[in-house]
Parts: structure tokens; sequence; C-alpha cells
């Protein structure tokens, strides 16, 4: 027999071994280690959560769409690769993320649309509020929009610029200025109505 | 509502971005934002979303990393077992659309050749038929190729009843 002829015997199961020996296939490798995504979660999880609890009006709603956003943040192909274009980047993504689970949460049958969500909904939850920042803004967010909450806190409370906010939010670059404005204007007339001595420039 | 933008904008952004406003503020730029109404917006709201933001920053409850890690594992080790499992049932069910294409044609063919179970039976019971090594001249008479469309069928359910049983294991 040819000894180039032979080749080397290789088991049909090998094909598919994980399967074939009870065990559950592995997971492709994460794109980031446990000890990278330790330390991203303790920078971003308190911005994150503060910014679905204000915008949803709800800390228990909060709670339960922060663990979504990062569980699928970390299931997602792309965290390490946000991570290598810095963190600004994976912080954006995970907002991006949160924002889409928000308005999955406001599409639910309970509310038609978005903007259809019930503003006394912010309103419920202000008596649990203990801060003063919270207790001045709660009443006002509270008669917002959930879409201008959004803007709003993102522009004023996060830092994003329009550009940031359109990637975030899914809206056109063009009109995150024209909302902004508009969201700026009304939430400010509140503010004042509520706290004119602090609102008077 | 028209939008009136302010020149200044920009720069009142950038002061309280970086934490400069009221201190770092040029006295002009802050007798302007006293009297601009979208600088004084832009500094009231902005003041107060920082304020909230901190406060309700000191609120969350988070939870530990480390937990998060783990069931994000677990939920990505799921997705790759319904992958895999995904080319096992497509191959389950064209076994068994071929199983079926075989049975019809096989039956079609016995149907078409004349084949009558009545006349089977009926040269079985004839003392020659009692030998079992005519069995497989008298199958081949009348089914032709179906022997082979038998074999393959039966080898074909065995194959099924594997990938059955080892589903089911699998499951448990």
């Amino acid at each position: 027999m040819d000894p180039k002829k032979k080749r080397p015997s290789m088991p049909w199961e090998s094909a598919i071994p994980s399967v074939f020996a009870g065990v559950a296939p592995q997971a492709a490798e994460p794109p980031m280690d446990s000890d990278a995504f330790a330390g991203f979660y303790e920078r971003s999880a308190r911005s994150l959560w503060a910014y679905l609890a204000r915008v949803s009006g709800d800390p228990a709603l909060a709670d339960d769409l922060m663990q979504e956003s990062y569980l699928r943040y970390l299931c997602s192909s792309r965290p390490g690769l946000h991570l290598a274009e810095g963190e600004v980047a994976g912080r954006r993504y995970l907002f991006r993320i949160a924002s889409n689970l928000l308005r999955d949460h406001w599409r639910r049958p309970r509310s038609a649309s978005i903007e259809e969500v019930p503003e006394e909904f912010m309103a419920a939850s202000a008596s649990s509020v203990q801060a003063d920042s919270q207790a001045m803004l709660n009443p006002a967010m509270a008669l917002m929009r959930p879409r201008e909450r959004q803007l709003l806190w993102l522009a004023h409370a996060e830092g994003y610029s329009h550009k940031e906010i359109a990637e975030i939010t899914g809206l056109a670059n063009t009109s995150i200025r024209l909302l902004l404005f508009r969201a700026r204007r009304k939430i400010a007339c509140l503010l004042r109505e509520q706290n004119p001595k602090g609102g008077e420039r | 509502m028209t939008l009136s933008p302010c020149s200044h904008e920009k720069e009142v952004t950038a002061l309280l971005t970086r934490g400069g406003w009221p201190e770092a503020c040029a006295p002009e730029l802050r007798a302007h934002v006293s009297s601009c109404r979208a600088c004084g917006d832009l500094v009231l709201v902005t003041e107060t979303f920082q304020r909230a933001r901190a406060d309700a920053a000191n609120a969350a409850s988070v939870i530990s990393p480390g937990a998060l890690w783990w069931r994000a594992q677990l939920r990505r080790r799921n997705a790759a077992v319904q992958r895999v499992s995904k080319p096992l049932l497509g191959a389950q069910i064209f076994a068994l659309f071929t199983c079926l294409l075989i049975a019809i044609a096989y039956i079609v063919s016995l149907v078409r050749s004349g084949f009558s179970w009545t006349n089977w039976l009926g040269e079985l019971s004839q003392p020659r038929s009692l030998h079992l090594d005519i069995f497989w001249p008298s199958l081949l008479f009348y089914s032709g190729w179906s022997l082979v469309a038998l074999i393959s069928m039966i080898a074909t359910l065995v194959l099924l009843g594997g990938v059955a049983l080892y589903l089911a294991s699998e499951k448990r």
C-alpha cells in the first residue's frame, strides 16, 4: 500500500464533536474579557441607569432595561470593536441599545405610539423621589413627551452632540437641533414656572 | 415657535460641559446670558439636568458585573446551541420527505406492476413457498428495483430513529 495514499483516519463524530460528545457547543470567544467589561460597567452603569430611570420615570423598569442593555451589548458581535474605537463609542452603542429597548417598551400594546405615553406616568413615581433636583425636575419632566425627555437628557445630562444623539435615537441629524430647541424652551418655561426665583436670570 | 440660535450658544455649552460655569465665564458673556433667552434656557436646563444626573447616579442600584457577564455567556451559549440545532432539524425534515417520496414511489410501482397481495399470499401458501430461498426471487420478480428502495427506506428510518433518540436524550 502506498503510504502517500494513506489518509489519516478521522472519526466522523469529530466533524461536530461537541454535539456528539453530549456537550453544548462552545460559544465564540467573547470579543472582550470579563475584566475589561467590569471596568466598562463600573464607569457606565450609573449614568445608563440615570438615563433610563429619568426618561422612563420608573426605577424598576430602569433596573430591568439596564440589565437587558448590558446583556445585549455583550451578546452583540461588536462590544470589543466599540471599545477598540474608544470607550465613548462603546458607551454610545450602549445608550443606543437602551434607547431601542425604551422605544420597544413604549410601543407595546399598552401604548400605541411613543408619543402617546401618558405624561402622568412620570408623575406617579415622583412621590418616591427624595433629592431636591429630582423634586424640581420631575414635575417638569412629567409634562414632556418621552421623545423630548430622551433628547433633553442625552444633550444636557450626558452632553452628547447632535450627531451622537441622532445615532443613539435613530432620528435624522438635521431634525435634532429643532426638536431639542423646542424641548429646551418648553422645559425651561416649566422650570421657571415651578421655581420662579431659581429660574430668574 | 421660530428657531433663533444664539452665536454664544457653543461657548456657553463648552463652559457648562467643562464645569467652568459661572466661575470661568467672562463678565461679558455672563451679561449676555442674563439678557439672552436662548442662552438663559441653555444654562438653566443644563444645570438642572446635570444635578439630576448626579443625584440619579448616586441612587442607582447596580448589580455585580460578574452576574451580568455570566448571564451573557449563558445566552451566547444557548444561541450557539440553537444555531447548531437548526441544520439538524433541516436534515430531519429532508430525511422525512425523502422517506415519504420513496414510500409513495414504491407503492405506485407496485400498483403499476399489477401486484396483488392476495396473489402473493396465495403463492406463500403453496408448499414450495415454504422454502426461504425463493422469497428473494419472488420479491424481485414482483417489485423489480423496489427492493433497493425498500432497503434505503429502512436505512433512512434507522438513521432517523437514531437522530430522534439522540435528540430525546439530549433534551433530557
